[in-house]
């Protein structure tokens, strides 16, 4: 059986790093936007877990529960602001959202 | 009552009359006169009780008024014979110029303002009487100052009088600035300021402190080269310029200089000596060319005035080495003594022509008068008193306060011999002049012939002064209470006092013979008709040196704020202020082109903003 190697997460990790970062510069609905930004934080878990593996310590596993449990509230939060934001404007895309410039 | 009580009442009673007045009488000015009135009487009363009580109302007093860490200002009196004298001349005009502008000012709209200017006058006047140290007397200063601008400017609706009493104001200016850095000198260099400290001698001598100091003279006693103002300051009321422009104000001088005299030094004294005969005599040459009763009086005023400081300024002239004190006092005591003397008959003719003013309605040209001898008597036989003291008629005040510094001056300095006995002539020549034009002849016109004496407060002060005048000179009547000042007054002997005396005769009869020949009763200068050149002449003179003040200011001193001024718009402006400015808008202008009002363009500076931190943290630069 083939053992993926530190080498192929780290890559993995860094595709979907870069695919959540295009996702936000790049994405005009703010709700892909949040899912691109969620996206990058997941890429990074992965990257902590793999080194936490990899070298046999449970560093990276701790980080992992605290960027879990802060992007579980900050999802929470930024939904709620996205459904709120919905509800008054009736548009979620970015390129509406400039009243503070227009 | 003590002496600092009593003293207290004289200096306090004017302030509180001012202040009544300026709260609570201003629209009641019968009230407001009787206030001003009750503080004159007050001070006479109460300042000739002080001046008359001898060695046990002498007394020096002082509370410290603001303590600074180690420089403490203080508050003081005293009170000499030097103090008593002058506190006696202030009182007994006072009182005379109050009841006469009761007459006077009658009509007058702004009475309780008229009055409550003359008690905040007195108050300022007595409190130079009074300082103990030179930084009250600087403050006092100011004060004279402001009430001389604020009576000036009595009449303020018409032009004239704004402008004579901003004139004023700013050529006293002038002089105070020297004064007040002549004081803070004396302070650096003496480490007081204290008259009393200052006396005891221990001072460093220089000739810089008392010409500074001698500045706040030259500009208060009206002396070249600020003399410009005080022709200019008869716009305002009569017994104004009887008080304050004749008698008491251009006096502290004098009588400021008489009591820094512990400070002075041969050279500064020479200047100071020049200084008023140039002073008495240029003033005596342009009373000839005048034509207003009242600007014949102020150049008078100035020609003697120049004579006192003249007469301060001889009394020392040897004092090189030899015994300090004894004879810079001689000068004191011939300055005072015709301080004194002077103060009764200018204020006496000032009064005298505010009278004739009055009873002509308000006609102050002497070639519109004549004939005003027998159409008001009380002021004819006063103010011909009055002229003959001034022109130093024998036994008359005038004689003897003259003769006494003609022969401190012919003593010393026959120079100075010779021009003041040229302006005695001219003394003799202009008032004799003014005096025959008003009152002898025939009336030129309808006010004149229709002239009457005032009331009972006109003619009054006039016979009180008068009194005075003929009086005031004989040193042995004063009470043995001013020996202090008049022990000092130079007194020649043998053959000097014959030389002294014919001379001062022969120069007044002279000046008076020519000018009873030359002067006709006639709606004209005689002196225009007969000679043109002279009379111009005289007149350019006269206004030589508004015109020279006026080049300066308008030509000199306005270009050079114009050159400041574009360089303070170029650099100042320009540069600094509006050159940060410029660059706090340019940093915003360049900031604001990032707000663009799309949020993924944000994310492109936030990256930026990443690779800066990351290009800094990495140390590549």
């Amino acid at each position: 059986m083939m053992t993926a190697s530190l080498n192929e997460y780290v890559i993995i990790s860094a595709l979907l790093f870069m695919i959540g970062f295009f996702g936000v510069l790049l994405r005009r609905n703010t709700l892909v936007v949040f899912m691109s930004l969620e996206l990058m934080l997941i890429a990074s878990t992965l990257a902590l877990v793999a080194f936490s593996r990899f070298n046999s310590t449970m560093d990276g596993n701790i980080f992992v529960f605290f960027i879990l449990t802060v992007a579980a509230a900050e999802v929470a939060v930024g939904l709620a602001i996205i459904v709120a934001l919905y509800r008054r404007r009736r548009t979620v895309q970015l390129d509406e959202l400039n009243s503070l410039k227009h | 009552m003590t002496p600092v009580t009593l003293a207290l009442v004289v200096l306090l009673a004017p302030l509180v009359s001012a202040a009544l007045i300026a709260l609570f009488l201003r629209r009641r000015g019968g009230l407001a006169s009787a206030v001003s009135l009750a503080a004159a009487l007050a001070v006479a009363v109460a300042g000739l009780a002080l001046a008359l009580g001898g060695d046990a109302y002498r007394f020096t007093a002082s509370a410290v008024w603001l303590q600074l860490g180690t420089f403490s200002l203080s508050l003081g009196i005293k009170f000499d014979d030097l103090a008593a004298l002058m506190l006696s001349v202030v009182g007994i005009v006072g009182v005379c110029v109050h009841v006469f502008s009761l007459g006077y000012m009658r009509e007058d709209a702004a009475k309780a303002r008229y009055f409550g200017g003359l008690s905040i006058f007195m108050f300022s006047m007595l409190g130079i009487v009074f300082a103990d140290n030179l930084f009250m007397m600087f403050i006092f200063w100011e004060l004279v100052g402001f009430s001389s601008w604020l009576l000036i400017n009595h009449w303020h609706e018409r032009a004239a009088p704004a402008a004579a009493s901003k004139k004023a104001f700013i050529a006293n200016r002038v002089g105070d600035f020297g004064f007040l850095l002549g004081i803070v000198m004396c302070y650096w260099a003496n480490g007081t300021v204290n008259l009393d400290e200052l006396a005891a001698g221990n001072n460093v001598y220089s000739t810089l402190i008392p010409l500074l100091l001698f500045c706040g003279a030259v500009g208060k006693s009206a002396q070249l080269p600020l003399q410009v103002w005080l022709p200019d300051a008869m716009e305002g009321p009569t017994p104004v310029s009887a008080l304050i422009h004749a008698a008491t104000m251009v006096a502290a001088g004098i009588y400021m200089l008489c009591r820094i005299n512990v400070l002075m030094v041969p050279d500064a004294l020479t200047v100071i000596m020049w200084t008023g005969v140039a002073t008495a005599l240029y003033a005596a040459l342009c009373a000839i060319v005048q034509s207003d009763i009242k600007k014949v009086l102020a150049y008078s005023t100035l020609s003697q005035l120049g004579y006192m400081v003249a007469a301060f300024g001889l009394g020392s002239l040897e004092v090189a080495h030899g015994d300090h004190s004894h004879l810079v006092a001689t000068g004191v005591g011939a300055a005072m003594f015709h301080l004194t003397t002077h103060a009764f008959f200018k204020a006496l003719m000032f009064l005298g022509s505010g009278s004739v003013i009055h009873g002509c309605h308000h006609e102050q040209d002497i070639f519109k008068m004549g004939g005003l001898a027998k159409k008001m008597p009380v002021t004819f036989v006063t103010f011909t008193l009055g002229v003959a003291a001034i022109i130093g008629f024998p036994l008359l005040a005038g004689f003897f306060s003259k003769d006494a510094i003609l022969y401190l001056a012919f003593a010393k300095n026959q120079v100075v011999f010779a021009l003041l006995a040229l302006t005695a002539v001219l003394t003799a020549l202009y008032m004799v002049r003014l005096w025959k034009l008003t009152f002898l002849g025939t009336p030129r016109s309808d006010a004149a012939a229709h002239a009457h004496e005032g009331g009972l407060s006109l003619t009054a002060p006039l016979i009180v002064l008068a009194v005075l005048t003929v009086l005031g000179g004989y040193t042995g009547l004063y009470p043995n209470v001013f020996s202090g000042v008049f022990a000092l007054i130079p007194i020649a002997h043998g053959a000097d006092h014959t030389i002294v005396l014919l001379t001062s005769v022969g120069v007044m009869t002279l000046g008076a013979v020519v000018a009873l020949a030359l002067y006709a009763p006639a709606a004209s200068d005689s002196l225009r008709q007969k000679s043109p050149g002279l009379f111009g002449a005289l007149t350019a003179l006269q206004f030589s040196f508004d015109h020279g003040y006026d080049y300066y200011v308008a030509k000199v001193q306005q270009r050079f704020a114009l050159f400041l001024n574009f360089l303070e718009q170029i650099f100042l402006a320009g540069l600094i202020v509006r050159g940060l400015a410029g660059i706090v808008g340019l940093v915003g202008l360049g900031t604001r082109a990032l707000h663009v009002g799309r949020v993924n363009v944000y994310v492109y500076w936030f990256l930026a903003g990443v690779v800066i931190l990351w290009i800094y943290a990495s140390e590549i630069f």
